[in-house]
């Protein structure tokens, strides 16, 4: 019942959005909406659990533990995202950035956005899949274009254009599934989930391996692996302060999800050792690319886009794996990497709308200057790197040890190189950027209240969930354990 | 009968790949889609099927009328050369997609293996529109080609649905169809856009953002 409260309050407050006038009023509204719903996930997902079993509606929505996991994934960066919202869109509008309408613009379509991006983990027919995943490369053009300049505008473009080229490699793959299933099953035509898991033993080995290439690559393009990732730091460093956080954050994540879903009907049928060697070559190659790319960057928000290239590769090795532990790793990854880089993108953020430049080389003093944000900046910096307590630390380190383990030595190596080169490329760029002296000219700048709440809100996720996540291991290990034959 | 459409489908696609022009290719484009509408009406006669009848009017209403439509309106409107900027000149184009249908029939005889040879000559087909498509996107330099270019592909897969499966699920097709649509109309607004910001919509000299 949760998930129609999930999928309709981003409905409502989108309709909402356009309606009131009051910006700050509205902004609350929005950020209590998500707040709601970030319970409602709570609940759906202990219910989920708990009971064990998947819930279907109508055949149309349904819901086990892997989709309720990502919807919790989701819930939490939106909530985050829209009290991250309220300040920086009203000192946007204060600036004479956007106007007071383009403010309401924003509100709409960022409640469009959640919507469509919730609606991903929820259908249950992975044509719909194909549709929702589309539909969130659509509404997230205009977010990425929104400042409506040179630059916004070709990123948006780029982006636009390379992923829907990626997702129709996705709907050949889908199509091909399709054919397998219906060969299968002796002419049916259905993409439902269960039917298709169902019947994915009897599917034909060589379709199914040709349709899951085009699905990785498809799919593969808007999750941002590597040889297809190029739109990627355009869209990220262009979109608006808030929305990198979600693009990186979550719809990343939600085209993992679309991949995983595809992946076990082919670990079913053609056996685990195809998805994983294609799984882990994909990762090795993101990590090796996003690992140059970040050790020569310039731009901040480019920095952080080539740095979320870098934990897709780190997800994709863990799900690569194929044992429970490696699966469980990489699931908390997901997580940890969406708080810990919304954290990141909303300090760059506040950082790029007060020194009003991207390049690392021109900013000096970000602790003097901003001095909350440099804190968190700081912190969240070695969160992102793997650096312990915090919770990036355990899932990274999970995948390490089930890679030693599992006796996939070269490929431990391999993450261990990169993982340290780029611990190394950030605090060279980081530590020039916030030590240092104030610029001239310049002045301690007060921030907002809500911006401040939502750096604690996440804060408080990377350090205290990845402590007690360790702790209550046994739920997410079932996940994981089930998510994969054995 | 289904043979003729077919080969019209594959005639549209070569004109598609030598057109130099915008007007030309859109009037291609059209009809391409023209003959899947016919092939999915055709086959809708035969099987007596609500669902395929409704298909294919869609087709007809968004891809033969609407989408032109729409594509010629942008020309007419940006005002801007109506050249598509060729980095492989026609007569190398068309060698091209010759290469594309033979590899398209080796790829499905050999890696699908359908049942008979009229399924195997339709799915090659199919591949070699996507493969065409693909081909519109990276050598046609202005926005609007790229936007054509993935209609094309789209178009080939629809084929291929329709060919390996009977098509997807009724509702499936419906917001395929839907979102195809939704997305010209996106695109069409940024193609509007980067015209304004850089009087020109030549997508190979947008390279602001590097690295």
């Amino acid at each position: 019942m949760q998930i129609f409260f999930i999928l309709g309050i981003p409905l409502l407050l989108s309709l909402a959005a356009l309606l009131i006038k009051k910006q700050k009023l509205f902004g609350i509204i929005n950020a209590s909406g998500y707040l709601a719903i970030l319970f409602a996930s709570i609940v759906l997902l202990k219910q989920v659990v708990l009971s064990g079993s998947a819930n279907a509606y109508l055949s149309f929505i349904y819901l086990d533990t892997l989709s309720a996991f990502f919807i919790f994934v989701i819930a939490t960066v939106s909530f985050a995202t829209a009290l991250y919202s309220i300040g920086y869109i009203r000192k946007d509008t204060r600036e004479g950035v956007i106007s007071e309408r383009k403010a309401r613009i924003y509100y709409c379509l960022f409640n469009l956005f959640c919507f469509s991006m919730f609606f991903v983990p929820s259908v249950n027919n992975l044509g719909m899949l194909w549709v929702a995943i589309e539909m969130t490369t659509l509404i997230s053009a205009f977010l990425v274009g929104f400042y409506n300049n040179k630059k916004s505008v070709e990123a948006a473009w780029k982006y636009i254009i390379i992923c829907s080229v990626g997702i129709i490699f996705a709907l050949l793959g889908t199509i091909l599934f399709s054919y397998a299933f219906s060969l299968a099953s002796g002419g049916m035509k259905s993409l439902n989930w269960p039917d298709m898991v169902a019947l994915a033993g009897k599917m034909d080995k060589n379709i199914l391996k040709i349709a899951f290439i085009f699905i990785l690559v498809g799919y593969g393009t808007k999750a941002g692996l590597a040889p297809m990732h190029t739109w990627l730091p355009d869209a990220h460093s262009q979109a608006v302060g808030p929305i990198s956080a979600l693009l990186s954050g979550v719809l990343l994540k939600t085209a993992i999800y679309a991949i995983l879903r595809f992946g076990i009907i082919v670990t079913h049928g053609a056996g685990v050792q195809y998805f994983n060697n294609l799984m882990i070559l994909f990762g090795i190659i993101s990590l090796a690319i996003s690992c140059v790319f970040i050790l020569v960057q310039k731009d901040l928000k480019r920095l952080l886009a080539y740095s979320s290239i870098e934990h897709i590769g780190i997800i994709s090795i863990g799900f690569g794996l194929g044992t429970p532990l490696a699966a469980m790793g990489a699931l908390l990854h997901i997580f940890n990497h969406a708080v810990t880089k919304s954290l990141m993108f909303f300090s760059a953020a506040n950082i790029v709308s007060v020194y009003k430049k991207h390049n690392m080389n021109a900013i000096r003093g970000v602790i003097k200057a901003l001095p909350f944000t440099g804190i968190m900046m700081l912190l969240g910096m070695f969160a992102l790197t793997g650096f312990p307590p915090f919770s990036i630390f355990i899932s990274e380190i999970l995948i390490i040890i089930s890679a030693f383990t599992g006796g996939s030595y070269l490929i431990a190596a391999a993450l261990l190189l990169f993982l340290a080169v780029i611990f190394g490329a950030f605090i060279y760029h980081f530590g020039k950027m916030l030590f240092g002296n104030l610029p001239k000219g310049m002045t301690v700048t007060r921030e907002s209240l809500s911006g401040k709440l939502a750096f604690l809100f996440l804060f408080v996720q990377i350090c205290a969930l990845g402590v007690i996540l360790l702790f209550t291991k046994k739920d997410l290990l079932c996940i994981a354990q089930n998510l994969f034959p054995r | 009968m289904q043979a003729i459409i077919l080969f019209g489908i594959l005639a549209a696609t070569y004109l598609m790949v030598i057109a130099k022009r915008g007007p030309a290719l859109i009037r291609a484009f059209r009809y391409q889609s023209f003959c899947l509408f016919a092939l999915t009406f055709i086959i809708a006669l035969r099987e007596h099927q609500i669902d395929l009848y409704i298909i294919s009017g869609l087709l007809f209403a968004l891809k033969v009328c609407l989408i032109p439509y729409l594509l010629y309106r942008i020309i007419s409107r940006i005002k801007a050369n109506e050249g598509l900027g060729l980095f492989v000149n026609a007569q190398l184009s068309l060698l091209w997609a010759l290469v594309f249908t033979y590899l398209a029939w080796i790829f499905t005889t050999r890696l699908i293996a359908p049942g008979n040879t009229a399924q195997a000559s339709m799915l090659a087909i199919a591949f070699f529109v996507v493969l065409a498509g693909i081909f519109l996107m990276i050598f046609r330099m202005t926005a609007l080609a790229q936007v054509v270019g993935l209609l094309v592909m789209e178009n080939g897969l629809f084929l291929l649905a329709s060919t390996v499966s009977g098509g997807m699920p009724f509702f499936v097709e419906i917001a395929i169809f839907f979102d195809v649509f939704i997305s010209v109309i996106i695109m069409g607004f940024f193609v509007y856009r980067i015209n304004k910001f850089f009087t020109h919509i030549d997508v190979n000299k947008l390279s602001r953002l590097k690295g």
